[in-house]
Order: C-alpha cells, then sequence, then structure tokens
C-alpha cells in the first residue's frame, strides 16, 4: 500500500504576480533534477481565441531543490512553438514528457490538430533542446509516432523512459469515438512502444491495463517507474461521461509489472485521493513520480484537468515499493 | 515508350452507381480476372453538408477492353467510421492479386479545419475476387511520420522477387498562395518495401527530382517493369492555379530505373501528352499501366480530374 502525504500546491499561472503569457493550466508536469534545482515541464495556456477553442504551449519552471514549495523562475515564453500550417500539432503541444539524453534534451509531447467529424485528432511529436533546455526544435514537421492499423487516432499522452538499455514510450491510443450525449466521445487506453534509439519504435500492439469502469473505460498519462525489480504505474483514468467534474473526472489508478508487458491493475494500493475541499477537492490526475535526495514525490495536476494548477505530494514509506 | 490513344472508355454519368454517387470515375486500376478486366474507379456523392465523399466502384470490361460489361451495382468497400483517416472518402485504390485475396491498397480522407483534408494509406483485402473488401484494422498501415508530416497516399504496390515494393506520396507543405484563397499543398513520389505487404520500411526520400520548380506536386506512380527496365508513369502539376488554368494543371510524367533505387525523370520520353481538343486536352493524369494477353494498357483520367470518365491507351513499341 502506497500511502502519499499530500504537501500542497506547488503552481498555479493564475497565481503568478507578474503578468505573463500563461493565462491558466499548469499540465502534465514532468521533471528534470539538476544540480541547484528541480525543472518541471508542464503545458499551460494562453487565453482562448475568439472562438474559445485554447491552444497548448511547452513551459517550465525551476524549484529550489531544497524547498519545492520556492519557485526559483518562470519561462519567459514557450519552449517550443506550434507546429506549421496542416501539421499534426498546430494547434497545441500537451501533454509532454521529457527526458536527458547525453547533452541534449528531448520533449515527446502530444501535438493536436481540429477536424471536422470529430473535435480534435492528436499524435505523438518529438522535440529536441542543445541549450539546455530553454527552447525545443522538432526532429521534423511530422509526428515520431503515428496512426497505424490498430492505433487508428488520438496517440497521446507519451511518457518517455529509459530503463535497462533500452527507450520505452508509454502512451495511449484512441480506440472508438463512441456518440455519447448526442457527442463524439473518444475512448483511449494505455499502449507501449520500444525503440533503440527513441526515434524509430515498434510498437507491442496491446492494451496494458485492464478497464475498471467498462470497455468505455479512458486511461491517459501511464508514469512507469522501475523500483524493486518490478515496475508500477501510476496513471490516470475517467468515465465517458461527466467527466468535466468530480463525477466522472479523472482518478489515479495504479498497476505493477515484472516485465512491462504484462501488468496487473490495483488501484486500491494507490493511497491518495481527492481533498475535502480546495484546488484538488474534484479531481487528482496526471501523476509523475520522480525520486529526489532520498524520497519519493508525486507531482499531479488537480481540478479542471490542471486549470487549478499542479501540486506535490511524498511517499510516507519507501517499504510500499514491496520487495523484489 | 509510344502510346496510341483509344480515347474515352467509361463515362459515369452514364451508369447507375452506387452509393448515390453521380460524377467521377477517377484513378482508373485494374485487377486482370480470368474472363475480364476489372477497372476500379473512385466516384462521389454530396453528403448533408454539400462535399463530397470518395466511394469505390468499378466496371467490368473483356480481356482486350473493347466491350463494357458491366459496372459494380452493390458498393464495394464501406466508409471509415466516426473520426477514422478514411471517414470521408476513399480515393484512389490500387488493388493487387496475392495468391488467393485481392490486396486493396486505399487513400482514406478526412477533413480538418485549418486545411481541407488529411489522408494516409489503408489496407484492405478481398477473398471474392475483389467483389468486396474488408478493411485491416480501423487505422492506416502507412501514415505520417517525422519527416511525412501528411497527405500518405497514392499507393502503388507491386511484388518483384521476394518484396512488395510501395511507390506513394507524402505531403511536404500547406502553403497560402494568395490572401483569399484557401492553402494549397505540395507532395512529392516517394519509395518503401515490406516483405509481407502490411509492414513497410519507407526510403524517407523523394526519388523523383522536380521538373517544374521546388513547389511541384507529384501524385499517382505507377510502375511496370519491361524486359528488366522499371518504367514510372505520374501525374504532377503546379501548386496553385491547376484547377483553371489548364497550363499549370496535372501532365503525365515519366521515370525509368533499372534498380528500383535510383529513378531518371525525363517527361519527353512519355510518349503521350495531352491532346489539341476533346476530354483530356487541358489536363492528364492519375495513370494506370497494366498488362493482358501481351498487351501493355495505360489508363487515366483527362480534364476536370476524371469528372467525366477515364480513357485508354496502348503501347505501340
Amino acid at each position: 500500500m502506497f500511502k502519499w502525504k499530500k504537501l500542497g500546491k506547488v503552481f498555479n499561472p493564475k497565481d503568478m504576480a507578474s503578468p505573463s503569457w500563461m493565462h491558466e493550466f499548469a499540465q502534465s508536469p514532468s521533471v528534470l533534477v539538476r544540480e541547484d534545482c528541480v525543472r518541471v515541464y508542464f503545458c499551460s495556456r494562453p487565453a482562448p481565441g475568439p472562438d474559445g477553442q485554447y491552444l497548448s504551449y511547452i513551459a517550465f519552471i525551476d524549484l529550489d531543490r531544497r524547498n519545492l514549495f520556492n519557485t526559483l523562475r518562470v519561462c519567459e515564453r514557450p519552449v517550443l512553438e506550434l507546429g506549421k500550417y496542416g501539421t499534426f500539432d498546430e494547434f497545441g503541444t500537451y501533454p509532454v514528457s521529457v527526458i536527458c539524453d547525453g547533452d541534449e534534451i528531448r520533449a515527446y509531447y502530444a501535438g493536436w490538430t481540429r477536424c471536422e467529424s470529430v473535435p480534435f485528432n492528436a499524435a505523438i511529436g518529438l522535440a529536441v533542446s542543445r541549450d539546455g533546455g530553454e527552447t525545443f526544435q522538432r526532429l521534423g514537421d511530422g509526428p515520431v509516432l503515428s496512426y497505424t492499423h490498430d492505433e487508428p487516432f488520438l496517440l497521446g499522452s507519451p511518457r518517455i523512459r529509459k530503463i535497462n538499455g533500452g527507450w520505452q514510450l508509454w502512451y495511449v491510443a484512441g480506440r472508438e469515438w463512441r456518440m455519447t450525449d448526442g457527442k463524439p466521445e473518444p475512448v483511449y487506453k494505455i499502449r507501449l512502444a520500444t525503440s533503440d534509439n527513441g526515434v524509430d519504435w515498434v510498437k507491442l500492439g496491446r492494451d496494458l491495463i485492464p478497464d475498471k469502469l467498462g470497455d468505455h473505460e479512458c486511461q491517459a498519462c501511464p508514469d512507469v517507474t522501475y523500483r524493486n525489480d518490478r515496475y508500477h504505474m501510476f496513471f490516470s483514468y475517467r468515465d465517458i461521461r461527466n467527466y468535466k467534474g468530480r463525477e466522472g473526472g479523472y482518478r489515479i489508478g495504479y498497476a505493477s509489472s515484472p516485465d512491462m508487458v504484462n501488468w496487473k491493475r490495483d488501484d486500491a494500493r494507490i493511497g491518495i485521493c481527492l481533498s475535502e475541499i480546495g484546488w484538488d477537492s474534484e479531481m487528482v490526475n496526471y501523476p509523475h513520480v520522480f525520486w529526489l535526495d532520498g524520497r519519493t514525490y508525486m507531482l499531479y495536476q488537480g481540478n479542471g484537468m490542471g486549470r487549478a494548477g499542479f501540486g506535490l505530494a511524498v511517499l510516507e514509506s519507501e517499504d510500499a515499493w514491496g520487495q523484489a | 515508350m509510344k502510346w496510341k490513344k483509344l480515347g474515352k472508355i467509361f463515362n459515369p454519368t452514364d451508369h447507375v452507381l452506387p452509393n448515390r454517387c453521380v460524377e467521377f470515375a477517377q484513378s482508373p486500376q485494374t485487377l486482370v480476372l480470368q474472363d475480364r478486366v476489372r477497372v476500379y474507379f473512385s466516384t462521389r456523392e454530396r453528403d448533408f453538408t454539400g462535399k463530397y465523399l470518395s466511394h469505390i466502384a468499378f466496371a467490368d470490361f473483356s480481356r482486350n477492353m473493347g466491350e463494357l460489361l458491366g459496372v459494380s451495382a452493390e458498393q464495394v468497400m464501406s466508409l471509415g467510421g466516426l473520426g477514422c483517416f478514411d471517414e470521408h472518402g476513399i480515393f484512389p485504390i490500387n488493388p493487387m492479386r496475392d495468391g488467393d485475396r485481392v490486396l486493396g491498397y486505399t487513400t482514406g480522407w478526412n477533413r480538418k479545419v485549418s486545411v481541407s483534408a488529411d489522408a494516409s494509406i489503408g489496407l484492405t483485402i478481398s477473398n471474392d475476387d475483389g467483389l468486396t473488401f474488408k478493411r485491416y484494422g480501423t487505422g492506416p498501415i502507412l501514415s505520417s511520420s517525422l519527416k511525412e508530416p501528411f497527405l500518405v497516399a497514392d499507393a502503388f504496390v507491386s511484388r518483384y522477387g521476394d518484396r512488395y515494393h510501395m511507390w506513394y506520396i507524402y505531403g511536404t507543405k500547406w502553403q497560402k498562395f494568395t490572401e483569399i484563397e484557401a492553402p494549397d499543398r505540395v507532395y512529392k513520389i516517394s519509395h518503401a518495401s515490406s516483405s509481407d505487404g502490411v509492414n513497410w520500411q519507407r526510403d524517407g526520400r523523394q526519388i523523383i527530382s522536380d521538373q517544374l520548380n521546388p513547389d511541384e506536386c507529384q501524385a499517382l506512380p505507377t510502375v511496370i517493369c519491361l524486359n528488366d527496365v522499371y518504367h514510372m508513369y505520374f501525374c504532377y502539376r503546379e501548386a496553385y492555379g491547376f484547377r483553371t488554368d489548364p497550363s499549370r494543371g496535372y501532365r503525365l510524367g515519366y521515370a525509368w530505373s533499372t534498380d528500383l533505387e535510383n529513378w531518371v525523370r525525363n517527361d519527353r520520353l512519355a510518349g503521350i501528352d495531352v491532346s489539341g481538343e476533346g476530354w483530356d486536352s487541358q489536363m492528364q493524369c492519375y495513370p494506370h499501366i497494366f498488362e493482358c494477353d501481351g498487351r501493355i494498357y495505360l489508363l487515366y483520367n483527362g480534364n476536370e480530374f476524371g469528372r467525366y470518365g477515364f480513357g485508354l491507351a496502348l503501347l505501340e513499341n
């Protein structure tokens, strides 16, 4: 059983004293631990356009390594421009997952485009930084992971890892658009691709995590940690209905695996739930687990899928990882 | 190469077509059967928004191509489901005999917001000599990639030795050439190969050099091997103004290769050009070469991208 102690909200762009391009949302936190700080990449949004639609950009803040509630710096501008006319990431880059690779930093992100019969589609892009993470450039105008015969649309929620030599990309793939209360709603499931170089991917081609809510369950954000010879996945899942609020909104799920491929879901072990009141009282989701100075932390986003920013929890006991 | 034009051989407005389609018979492509040549094409209906949906139909011809035997009465394949790559049209289909089955490589279209549409290549399989096809999955088998960001389309597949070869096109950019008009696209011809016809390795490069300028659009490659030389026909046009200005519209291009890797483009050797007047005087596009009973034929569309049908030419030498 994991037991997480909530430490509070870390960042909400609305709380900033000085004006910023960030209007609201701090979603999908992903960290790089540095010598003096913890850099948190996340996705934020300017005010919506006249059509009410948002664009989403990748941003970062630097947190004081000795006090993660002390923000040292907020990025002045997005680190990656949106894609060109007609490309997969023309209308947004969200979520993001970052990883160091030698002198470079790689950002894997879901790019968003807008469609006619359904509101949007997504595919997974790759951008690289050679200036320490200040700016990122795409490796190409197209996605690094795109649609295939059994993954027809909505490739998103990438989480990049290098565990035991290879590269792994956990992500979600759309299964169907289902008419729900008169609107098309997507259903998507967690999947895995592996690679020798982080660029050319081989998809495993099957759903990893059994449904809990039914076949309409939407799964996202598969955040994988390797600890005590086992793989541990913290992810998010939600209902197909009423998911913008507390009733059907994202919750955190948990699964573990001996081999990255075969997973046992056991949400009862997760040990974090909604707060009674406040910024994470309706939703706790998009967890990102990281190790820092002898403790395990979880960053997660709260209400409104991160509209109210993200916060931090700490694992009370490392025994939770279980015996090897 | 020298082609003798046999004229237009099919006009979709002369027939009752499935799926309420009324005009267009685009990108004719053949499946040679024991007693006939089945010519697939893409035809169109208008949906409730007034926009087109492309559907696959076919016309059967006698093996000497002299007689039209009939037109498909039933739907050959359905369009894709909600949100799928082929929800708003299938255009074209490349049928290929593969043992007892027929593989149909489709280009599926779906509508977008900032640009009109995107496309990917799908696979459908027929076990009844091409009367009906079933999808291999709801998604595409070849779609966008890092260097091929959109508009992956126009597959033409052949087997040489134990390899499947696919020639296809990919988009390189969408560009607004004027302030008021919708953006136009640029696309180029590429090649991929496969051991099973399903999983493909891309060369990742443009294989046919540009003749007009860097914005030249190249489409619908078709390849045949004659006397150990590979011959490719395709169509090409200017990126802008091609719908209204005949001098900027589609023409047939030609390239040859002896190794399936290096292609020498030389349109002057194509041996066919637009006519002085008539159905193929403003445009020639969507070529398809096939062999039947020792003769080499070229099917293609003419004016208005095939709104009023397709025609045939015969290789003379």
